[in-house]
C-alpha cells in the first residue's frame, strides 16, 4: 500500500512537469489508433460483406441446348467430380423466359415480339463455402466452360475480382497502419520517456543515492506508459465511435452502405485494441528506461 | 543494514587507494576501522581525499585497489539489488549539496524517506520536525534554488538524517553556515548519534571537534596523517 501511495504521488508529480510533452504523445497514439482502426473496420466489414455476398455466389452455365436427362445427370457428375457444390440447378429455355418475364413486371410487353425460346438453357450451379477465394471461382469457372455443350459461364466476375481487389488492397492499408500504430506509439512513448529522463536526470541520480530501487524509478515511468496506452486507445476508439455514428446518419439513406451490413468493432476486438495499444506503449516506455538502467 | 554489533565495525577499510585518470592519487593505502554508534571527525586541507573517501564509503565510487566494508557489505562485490537498501541506511549531506533547485525545502527533505516508502504522515511529521530543529519551518514550501547557501546546507542535512539512517555522512556540513546555525547543526549530529546511529563528519573547520570527546581522523594527500582519538594521540601512518 505505502509501495502504490508513493509511486502514485511520484507519477502525478512527473504527470504535472511533463504534461505538455504528455498531451502531444497522446494525441500522437489517438491518432495513430484512429487511423489503425478506421481502415481495420472497412477491412473487417467488407471480409464480412465478402462472405455473406459468397453465400449468394451463383456461376451460370449458358447452354447450346436443352441437355436431356442422362446428359443432365453426366453434367452434375462432372461437376461435382471437381468441386463439391450446394445445388445445381437447371434451366429450360421456357423457365428462362418465364423469369425473365417476372422480372419484367408491367413492362413484359416488350417480350411480345421475340421468340419464347430466345433465351438459352443453362446450368445454375452454387458452390460450397469453402470456394470463395477468386482464384479457386477463376477456376470453377474455366472448368465449367469446358463443359459439353456450354457456350459461356457467367458469375459477375467483374464485380468480384474488384471487390477481392479492393478487399486485398484494404489488407495493405490495414497492415501498413498497423505498423505506424506499432512505429508512432513505441517510438513516440520511448521518446517522450526518454525526455522527461533527460530532463529529470539529476533527480534520477540524487534517488538513487539515497537508496532509490529500480522500481522506485521504474515503475512511475511505466505507469505513464500504461496511461498513454490505454487514454491514447480509448480516445481514437471514441473518435472513430464518433465518426461511424457520423457516416451511419449521414449516408443511412440507399446507397452502397446499404449493401454493406456496416457494424462497430465487437467488445472483444475493443478490447484486444486496446490491450495492444497498453502493450505497446509499456514496451516503448521499458525500452527506454532499460537504456537508463544500464547507465 | 545487519543488526547493530559492537563487535563488527561498521565501517572497515583496508588498504584502499583510488587513482582519478590520468594519474591523480586521492586516496593511498588507506586503513580505517568504525564502530557501530561511534561519532568521529575527518579533517585535512582542501584535497586532502576527505570527500573521496566519504564517496567511497557510501558506494558513490569504489576503490581502484583494497576493501571497503559497510555493515558487512564489501562495496567491491555487493550486488546491485542491494545497493539501494544499504544507501537508505546512509545518509549523506553532500558538500554540493544535490538538491533540487525546483522542488520546495519540504519536497526535498521527503525524497529520503519516500525512496524507503515511508507513509505521508509520517514524512510530513518528520520533516516539519527537522525544519523546527533547524530553524528553517518558514522556509517549508519556498523552492531550494532560492536559498542562501547556508539555508541549502540546513536542507541538505535534514535530508540526511531525515530517514534515521544507521550511518551518516556528512561533508564540510558547516561550511556556509555562521557559529549560532553551526551549534544547531552540531546538536542535531549529536543527537541522532545519542540514539546510536554513527556519525562521520569531514570537516576542516576546527572549531567542530576542538575539544570533543569524538576520534579526528587527519588526511593529509590522501594517506591518514593521523588518528586522535582524545585518549591516545597517535601517528597512524598505515602499513
Amino acid at each position: 500500500m505505502k509501495f502504490i501511495n508513493t509511486i502514485a504521488v511520484q507519477t502525478s508529480r512527473n504527470l504535472q512537469k511533463t504534461w505538455p510533452t504528455q498531451v502531444m504523445t497522446l494525441l500522437t497514439v489517438s491518432l495513430s489508433v484512429l487511423i489503425f482502426s478506421f481502415f481495420f473496420l472497412i477491412y473487417t466489414n467488407m471480409i464480412k460483406t465478402g462472405e455473406r455476398l459468397g453465400d449468394d455466389l451463383r456461376l451460370t452455365i449458358y447452354l447450346e441446348e436443352e441437355p436431356v436427362m442422362e446428359m443432365q445427370a453426366q453434367l452434375v457428375r462432372k461437376i461435382i467430380n471437381f468441386s463439391p457444390v450446394e445445388e445445381i440447378r437447371f434451366t429450360s429455355r421456357d423457365d428462362a423466359y418465364r423469369r425473365l418475364a417476372a422480372q419484367l413486371g408491367d413492362n413484359v410487353d416488350v417480350l411480345d415480339d421475340l421468340d419464347a425460346s430466345f433465351l438459352p438453357p443453362s446450368i445454375e450451379v452454387y458452390p460450397k463455402k469453402n470456394l470463395s477465394t477468386l482464384a479457386q471461382i477463376q477456376r470453377f469457372s474455366e472448368y465449367l466452360s469446358t463443359l459439353p455443350g456450354a457456350i459461356k459461364v457467367q458469375y459477375g466476375q467483374e464485380w468480384v475480382e474488384r471487390f477481392n481487389y479492393f478487399t486485398k488492397l484494404l489488407q495493405i492499408i490495414v497492415l501498413l497502419s498497423g505498423f505506424l500504430l506499432i512505429m508512432t506509439t513505441t517510438f513516440m512513448v520511448a521518446y517522450t520517456i526518454r525526455l522527461a529522463v533527460v530532463a529529470r536526470q539529476a533527480e534520477l541520480e540524487i534517488l538513487r543515492l539515497l537508496g532509490a530501487t529500480n522500481n522506485y524509478i521504474r515503475t512511475p515511468f511505466l505507469i505513464e506508459g500504461f496511461l498513454q496506452g490505454i487514454l491514447g486507445s480509448s480516445l481514437g476508439l471514441l473518435a472513430l465511435f464518433f465518426l461511424y455514428r457520423w457516416i451511419q446518419l449521414r449516408f443511412s439513406g440507399p446507397g452502397i452502405l446499404q449493401l454493406v451490413e456496416f457494424t462497430f468493432f465487437s467488445p472483444a476486438i475493443i478490447w484486444i485494441i486496446i490491450a495492444a495499444s497498453i502493450a505497446l506503449c509499456i514496451g516503448g516506455s521499458f525500452s527506454s528506461m532499460r537504456k537508463f538502467m544500464r547507465i | 543494514m545487519e543488526t547493530q554489533s559492537t563487535h563488527k565495525p561498521i565501517i572497515e577499510i583496508v588498504r584502499a587507494t583510488k587513482v582519478y585518470p590520468p594519474d591523480v592519487v586521492a586516496l593511498e593505502d588507506i586503513s580505517l576501522s568504525v564502530q557501530y554508534g561511534e561519532m568521529l571527525f575527518l579533517t585535512g586541507m582542501s584535497g586532502a581525499g576527505k570527500t573521496t573517501l566519504l564517496k567511497l564509503i557510501c558506494g558513490m565510487e569504489y576503490p581502484d585497489k583494497g576493501l571497503i566494508e559497510v555493515a558487512g557489505k564489501d562495496l567491491n562485490r555487493i550486488k546491485a539489488k542491494e545497493l539501494p537498501g544499504l544507501r537508505q541506511q546512509i545518509g549523506m549531506a553532500y558538500q554540493d549539496f544535490k538538491l533540487l533547485a525546483d522542488r520546495t525545502v519540504a519536497q526535498n527533505i521527503a525524497m529520503a524517506m519516500e525512496v524507503a516508502y515511508h507513509n505521508m504522515r509520517t514524512i510530513k511529521k518528520r520533516v516539519i520536525e527537522l525544519l523546527q530543529k533547524l530553524r528553517l519551518e518558514h522556509k517549508h514550501d519556498a523552492l531550494a534554488g532560492r536559498l542562501s547557501r547556508g539555508e541549502q546546507q540546513r536542507v541538505a542535512i535534514a535530508r540526511a538524517v531525515a530517514n534515521s539512517p544507521t550511518l551518516i555522512l556528512a561533508d564540510e556540513p558547516t561550511g556556509n553556515l555562521d557559529s549560532k546555525t553551526t551549534k544547531l547543526v552540531m546538536e542535531l549530529f549529536e543527537d541522532c548519534n545519542s540514539t546510536g546511529t554513527t556519525v562521520f563528519i569531514a570537516t576542516h573547520d576546527e572549531d567542530i571537534y576542538r575539544g570533543s570527546n569524538h576520534r579526528v581522523i587527519e588526511l593529509h594527500s590522501g594517506r591518514i596523517l593521523q588518528q586522535d582519538d582524545r585518549a591516545t594521540s597517535t601517528l597512524n601512518n598505515m602499513p
